[in-house]
This record gives structure tokens, sequence and C-alpha cells, in this order.
């Protein structure tokens, strides 16, 4: 009995032995190396000597300027672009969810811009936000409301505006898709039950129906909570940073340190810091939907 | 069964030794190969003399050397340098911008070469302006391989119409924009002047025919040049003609330089050699003229731009000197003149093919332009400088302040 269940074990060893190398390889080691360089003076600069400087990257990051500008952009992106895709997903698939005919159809147009390429949705947002482009021509030439052309890229918050629009036309199909696949999995009979106690469309969706999908939700905001941390190739490509950096966000700053100015260890300083704060968010969130799981779930509505 | 067996063995043996066959006889006189990293564009006129003319010939000449010839993005360029840097994957041979050498120079990847076989005879036949940007502490890191610099072109039509003649003086070219902005007889708006970018590049040219500078001679203090009263009367005036309307470019919203050029949108502005070309290309029609930077204070001067041809220390020395000789030679450079790139090579110069190119209205601007500082530091103190005239223009602070903040960075900067 024992032989076999170590057996059992070699098996499950050797067969998971593959994936581990490859993440070992790929993930742990390059993290590991990263974590390593963020304490080097590890600039292009100095590449044949890298002295060790301890926390001197991590002081350089925090007494940064740019530093919160471009930290404060991730975060206001995050915190308009997760309410927004989530809020409109949702709204969207129970919309999808309530109708029989044409389900697929709908569904398909909604996932339209998730399969679109980021690049290629980028450079249409910026043709039509351009000074000089589409949305000025209809506000300016065809509708005649506003006087000039408005440079809705060329300022801090305007072109921030911009990329978080794009940001949630492309993820609200992903959202309608996962929320979706929840909703089918709330019992039908909880709403029956309602029905015949008379709850209206409004208390059932607030009682029955989040409380139902609240794993989705907890799994939608982490996810998209990263998702908003991240957002590079529509910044890159729309504002570029422009004006002096005023719409960079976290990566596309670390981007330009690493590769613009070669210095390597602050933005692998920077890359634990932003993980750092995911990490916590993360946590927080978690503890929320806990609190709340304490507090109520469906049937005790 | 068994020889059968045995037969396909040996078939099997002697099928994978053939291909070091003719390896071991060849061994002896293989020539070597030389990664030449440069960025010509891939397209362009420049990229095919340098694959079907340039290398062809030094081949011919040097059998035993093999080029590879590799083209980049500009930008992306410099990046992969560093990139190739910390991984030991570097080119033999790069074509560098100028403004790049000294920050290669830092990371020690550059071959210092004044020791190379014949140096002073080759550096000697190259103008000796352009070989200033190779030399860093007092060696020389590469060969001038082209140069360029900046002049105004302006579109005939609105000058005229604003009943504007090309502005000779600084004081000429700020009237000249303010007459010239406004809106067109579509009621589209129209600006008198386009800076794609305010980074050094665009905003030199103005600092220093105002007077002013960006660094001391020796390139070692900041403080007093880039915030002395000169620089900050240039960002002033750029900053008032930008808020006035009279000057735009830089945003990201903002119509390219050579559409707005070509469609009346943008009246004048500054540019090099290339621009003939592209304007040729893309707008035939539009009629403009050529004239030198507005001349102030400092008098009429220009940035010099171009290119190195720079040897990294893991290179084939031998090799690569070889080519880089050859490419800084008189006939590399007539023929690369051909398709627009200015030489550095005095012979070439005054050839009959340079001094009738479309170039020839730049040679007397190289002549008085001057190069953006040599200092390691420089992408950083071009990054803070773009920073600090951005806050002016959009009114966060005055020039003053702007530029008194930027020259203590730019001193800690140039003390690293």
């Amino acid at each position: 009995m024992e032989t076999k269940s170590k057996l059992n074990r070699l098996q499950i060893g050797l067969l998971l032995l593959p994936g581990l190398c490859v993440f070992g390889v790929f993930t742990v080691y390059p993290i590991f190396r990263l974590l390593l360089m963020s304490f080097f003076d590890w600039n292009f600069g100095a590449m044949l000597r890298q002295p060790f400087i301890g926390l001197a990257n991590y002081r350089q990051v925090m007494g940064d300027d740019t530093f919160w500008v471009v930290f404060a952009n991730t975060v206001l992106y995050t915190l308009v672009t997760v309410p927004g895709q989530m809020a409109l997903g949702l709204f969207t698939a129970v919309l999808i969810h309530g109708v029989t005919r044409f389900r697929v159809t709908f569904r398909v147009i909604c996932y339209l811009p998730v399969i679109t390429s980021w690049v290629i949705a980028s450079l249409v947002f910026r043709y039509v936000f351009n000074t000089e482009g589409l949305l000025n021509y209809f506000l300016g030439q065809v509708l005649r409301i506003v006087p000039g052309n408005i440079r809705w890229l060329d300022t801090r918050w305007s072109g921030l505006t911009v990329a978080m629009i794009l940001g949630i036309w492309k993820g609200v199909g992903w959202n309608m898709v996962v929320f979706l696949a929840a909703l089918q999995q709330v019992p039908l009979d909880l709403y029956e039950a309602a029905d015949m106690d008379g709850c209206g469309a409004a208390r059932k969706f607030l009682h029955i129906t989040l409380p139902g999908i609240r794993g989705t939700l907890l799994f939608a905001l982490i996810m998209l909570t990263i998702g908003g941390f991240n957002v590079f190739t529509s910044i890159k490509m729309i504002t570029g940073g422009k004006p002096a950096h005023q719409t960079d966000t976290l990566l596309t700053w670390m981007y330009y340190k690493a590769f613009s100015t070669g210095k390597f260890g602050y933005a692998a300083a920077l890359s634990f810091v932003m993980a750092a704060a995911l990490a916590l968010l993360a946590v927080l969130q978690f503890r929320a939907m806990q609190a709340r799981d304490a507090k109520g779930g469906i049937g005790r509505a | 069964m068994r020889s059968l067996c045995k037969s396909l063995v040996v078939l099997l043996v002697l099928t994978l030794a053939l291909p070091c066959i003719p390896a071991l006889g060849e061994a002896a006189q293989e020539p070597v190969t030389i990664d030449f990293w440069h960025h010509y564009s891939a397209q362009s006129a420049e990229n095919e003399t340098l694959m079907n003319v340039l290398i062809p010939k030094f081949e011919a000449e040097n059998p035993a050397i093999r080029v590879n010839a590799v083209s980049h993005e500009w930008a992306e360029l410099h990046d992969k340098v560093l990139v190739s840097a910390g991984s030991g994957s570097l080119p033999d041979v790069a074509r560098c911008d100028i403004a790049w050498l000294p920050e290669f120079q830092k990371m020690g990847v550059l071959a210092a070469l004044d020791e190379q076989p014949g140096f002073a005879d080759v550096s000697g036949a190259l103008l000796a302006s352009t070989m200033k940007t190779a030399e860093v502490a007092g060696a020389h890191y590469g060969l001038a391989l082209n140069t360029n610099s900046k002049i105004l072109f302006y579109n005939v039509k609105m000058l005229q119409d604003a009943g504007v003649t090309p502005p000779a003086t600084l004081d000429d070219w700020a009237d000249a924009l303010r007459k010239i902005a406004g809106t067109d007889a579509n009621g589209r708006q129209v600006w008198g002047w386009n800076e794609p970018a305010l980074s050094g590049w665009n905003l030199c040219p103005f600092i220093w025919s105002f007077g002013g500078a960006l660094v001391s001679e020796d390139q070692t203090v900041a403080s007093g040049y880039i915030n002395g009263p000169a620089t900050v009367k240039a960002v002033e005036t750029f900053a008032a003609l930008y808020q006035e309307g009279a000057l735009t470019g830089f945003n990201s919203g903002d119509i390219p330089m050579t559409d707005g050029f070509g469609t009346g949108r943008y009246a004048m502005m500054l540019e090099g050699p290339w621009k003939t070309a592209e304007l040729q290309g893309a707008y035939p029609d539009v009629a403009y003229g050529t004239a030198p930077m507005p001349a102030g204070e400092g008098g009429s001067i220009s940035v010099l731009g171009g290119e190195d041809i720079a040897m990294f220390t893991t290179a084939n020395q031998q090799a690569a000197w070889a080519f880089m000789r050859f490419m800084t030679g008189e006939y590399a450079q007539t023929e690369m003149a051909k398709c627009g790139q200015i030489p550095v090579n005095k012979a070439a110069l005054a050839s009959d093919t340079v001094k009738s190119a479309p170039f020839a209205p730049f040679l007397d601007a190289i002549t008085t332009a001057k190069a953006r500082p040599t200092v390691a530091a420089w992408a950083e103190i071009d990054n803070d400088l773009t920073g600090a005239v951005t806050a002016v223009i959009s009114g966060q602070q005055s020039a003053q302040q702007a530029m008194d903040e930027l020259a203590a960075k730019v001193d800690a900067l140039l003390q690293e």
C-alpha cells in the first residue's frame, strides 16, 4: 500500500516536473534576478561595475516627483476603468441574460472590442481624439457646438480620459461574458420565491443576483485591478506620456526608465513597489468581500 | 538482415558527416563577418546604396571580410545597443547619432580609435568640427560619418498672403509668426511655425541664437547658463508665441509636421536636408523656399546633427577599422552624398556632386552650427529640458522659475 502511494507521488512529481521547470526558469528565476537588480546600481552607465546600493533605488523611486504623478495616474485609471467596465459589463450581461432571441449575436457584438488589437484600437482612438480629429470635426463642423478645436490629447486629464474611455470600451465585453456565465449559475427557484414574496426587479437584482455572483465579482475585481495597473499599450500609443510624462502610467514610466535611460535598477525597484501596491490591494479586496460574506449571502436577503 | 543494418548505419554516419567535409577544407580562408548596425531606413535610397554599392565594393576590396548590415529604427537602435551591451551581444560597428556617443563611451562599450593604424590620416581627412563630436575626454571613440543641420523652410504663398518676407532676425521671426497665425480662407486654423518636439534638438537653435547656452564651455556646470537671461528670454518668447497660437507641433494631437506644412497649416519650420526629399515625395506641388536660421544676439546658430561610425570593444578590430575607413573615405562619402547624406570627408565635400546636391543650402549652416553638449547624461538632461519647457508653455511655471529648477538638476547630472 505504502509503495503504491510512493509510486503515485513519484508519478505526480514527474508529471509536474516539466511545468515546474518552465515556471522556475521563466518566472521565478527572472523575478529573483529582478529583485537582486533592484538593490544594485544596475544602470548601463555603470555597466561594468554594478555596486550594491541597498535601498537607494527604492528611495530614489519614492523621492521622484514623476513617480508620484504616474502613480496617481495609474490609480486614477484603475479607479475609473474597473468600476466602469464592471458596471457596464454587468448591465449588458443582465440585458442579454433577459432576452431569448439573438443572444449569441448580442454576445458577439459586445465581445468584438475584446478581440480587437490594442494597437489598432489605440490608433483609431488617437485619430478620433486628435486636435484635428473626427470628434472635433463632428463637434465643430457638424453640430457647431464648440467654437474651436478642443485639445483632447494635449493635457494630463483629457489625455488620460481618452485612454480610460478606450479601456472601458475594450473591457466591457470580457466582463459581460464572465458575468453572463455567473448569472446562469444563480438558482432560478430563488427568483421564483422572490416573485411569490412580491419583490420588484431592483430588489431581486440587489438581494439575489448580486450576492449570487459575488465570487465572480471578486474575481473580476482583482483581475481588472491588476489589468488597470498594467495599462501600457493605450498610453504609449495615444499620448506617449506627453506632455512631459504627465500622462505616463507606472509601466510606461518603467519602460522609459529602463530602455531609454538605461536605469534598470530604478525600473526593477519600481516594479516591486508596484507589485507591493497590487498585493496590498488584493488583500484589501479579499478582506472586504469576506466581511460582506459574514454579514449576509443568498437566502438571508 | 544484419548486413543491411550495418550498411544503413554506415550510410547514416556518412550523411551526417557530409556537411563537415567542405568546412574542413575551407577553414583556412573562411572570411570574417562583421555586424554593422545602422539606422538608414530599410526602404531608403541610403540603404540601397549601402547594400548594393558600398558593401559589395568593400567586400571586393577586402575578400577576407564580409559585412552583415542590419537596419534599425533610429530610437530603437539606441535602446537596442543598451540592451545588447547588457547581454554581451553587441555588433562590431554601428552608426550612432552623435548625441549617443558620450553615453556609450561612459558605459565602456566603445573602443578608442587613436591607436588604430593610420588614425591621424583618416581623421585628418574629415571635417574637424564634426570629428569633435566623437571626442570624449581627449580620446576619439568614433569617426564622423555624415553631418547635417537645420535651416528655415517657408511656404512661399503663406508668407506672401501675410505680407511678410522670410525673417532674417529673431524679432522679424516673432512678428512674422504673429502675422501669419489665424485662420485661412476655409476657416481652418493656421500657425506661423511648427516645432515637432521640445527637446534640445528643437530648442537649442533658439537658445543659442538668442545668445544663451545650456552649459559652460567645459560642460561641467549649467547654473548661470541654462537659467541665464538669454536662455530664459528664448524660452519666454517661445512660450508666448505658443500661447498666442502662433506656433505649435509638439502636442500629441497636433497635425504632423510634413502634412501640416504641405497642406498650408504651418507656414515655417526648421528642418534638415531629409525634408527636401520628403516634401518632394509627399507634397511635390507646394512652393517653398529656404533661409538660414533667423539671427539674434548670439548670431544665426543652428544645431549640428549627424552620425558617427563607432567600433565596440567586442569587435574584430582589424576588420571593423577597415570598414570604418572605407565608409569615411571619399568614394563611400560621395556615393552617400548622391542620396542626400552630407559628407564629412573634405575631398568628397569639394566634389561637384556635393556642390550641386539639393542639400547645398545646408552647407553654410553647418559651418556655424553648434553641437549639443557631449556629456554622458545628455539623454536625461534632454528629458528634463523638455519637462521644464513644457511647464512654462502650459503656464504652470514662469520661465525663470522653471529654468532655475532645471539648472540645479542639470548641475547634479553633470557631476554624476
